[in-house]
């Protein structure tokens, strides 16, 4: 792990030079207060501005504050996957490209450093911005509505941030092996689309890495499939580090290709 | 003038303070950009009009460097 440390201030010093550090977590914190606030409100915003025919009643299901966090996590399982795939699908290739990277492997580095330097510092900037989005999220709805048992919201957010890592790793992964535009294709396909399919047809298995998000959102719920829960959090860690070793040596293959 | 007092300013507050953070941060890193992807000016009207959206499609489509 020859420079890791340098290697780790090289990255946080460019995401906070191109400002990543500040916008991707003031992103994640404006969804996380809108859900809770809009959900509160709906009834009053469809009377004003729903076009409802006069004298329709209509009964709205009653949210409770945990309804609130599922809900804000199918806003980041589509809207915060996207931001992660956009702002970091370059990461190692966009550097490939610009030349940047010559600039590194010139130096005495070993590539598992490079990879996780990277991995790190992105892991920590969403994770971050996803916990803070929450944390936003759970103050509001302890004011606008039932506060919500402490231990069920960490549990549920442990849960969560494992799908974050293994999204993150995949990223990273995909830009170490291919060129920027083919990691977008790929890792939206893994991601959002295969996390699609797993929803309408999952229901035939019960361990995957696509199933995590559902088994942090059952926290709330008394339901426990245990086994299932075990071997997917198990299966999903397995993946990370496969994705890891593999970014490693995609990395180190494909750093004759960078620009000179 | 009653359904402007009517809204709950200190729930909403918070949201508009962000935004115009988020907006502040897209603006002075497009005015200290020496290339942007597209137009200067276009995407002065993105920030400035396209709210929450216009900022984030900025800071992930206007600052490719070539």
């Amino acid at each position: 792990m020859k420079g890791l440390s340098v290697l780790l201030q090289k990255e946080w010093r460019e995401n906070a030079r191109n400002f990543k550090l500040y916008w991707i977590p003031i992103v994640f914190v404006i969804f996380g207060i809108i859900e809770p606030v809009t959900n509160h409100f709906l009834p009053e915003i469809m009377k004003s501005v729903g076009n409802l025919p006069e004298g329709s009643e209509f009964t709205w299901p009653q949210f409770r504050g945990e309804d609130i966090f599922v809900s804000l996590m199918g806003q980041y399982q589509l809207i915060g996957i996207l931001i992660i795939v956009l702002a970091f699908m370059g990461s190692i290739s966009g550097e490939r490209k610009s030349g940047t990277a010559t600039l590194l492997y010139v130096r005495p580095m070993s590539f598992g450093s490079y990879f996780l330097s990277k991995w790190i510092v992105v892991n920590g900037i969403i994770l971050g911005s996803v916990w803070l989005g929450f944390f936003a999220a759970w103050y509001y709805i302890n004011i606008l509505f039932n506060p919500v048992a402490a231990g069920d919201v960490f549990a549920f957010l442990a849960t969560y941030s494992l799908w974050i890592i293994f999204a993150v790793t995949v990223v990273l992964s995909f830009s170490a092996w291919m060129p920027t535009g083919g990691t977008a294709g790929l890792s939206i396909l893994v991601l959002i689309v295969l996390q699609v399919i797993d929803s309408v047809i999952g229901a035939f298995w019960t361990v995957s890495p696509w199933k995590v998000a559902t088994y942090a959102s059952m926290m709330f719920s008394s339901i426990t499939n245990q086994s299932g829960f075990w071997m997917s959090i198990g299966l999903t860690f397995v993946l990370i580090v496969v994705l890891i070793l593999f970014g490693i040596n995609m990395a180190k293959r494909n750093a004759a290709k960078t620009t000179v | 003038m009653s359904e402007f007092a009517n809204i709950p300013w200190n729930l909403i507050l918070p949201i508009l303070v962000l935004q115009l953070i988020l907006m502040a941060v897209a603006l002075t890193d497009l005015i200290r950009r020496k290339q942007t992807n597209g137009p200067f000016i276009m995407w002065i009207f993105i920030i400035l009009l396209g709210n929450l959206i216009g900022s984030i499609i900025y800071f992930i489509f206007g600052r490719r460097h070539e």
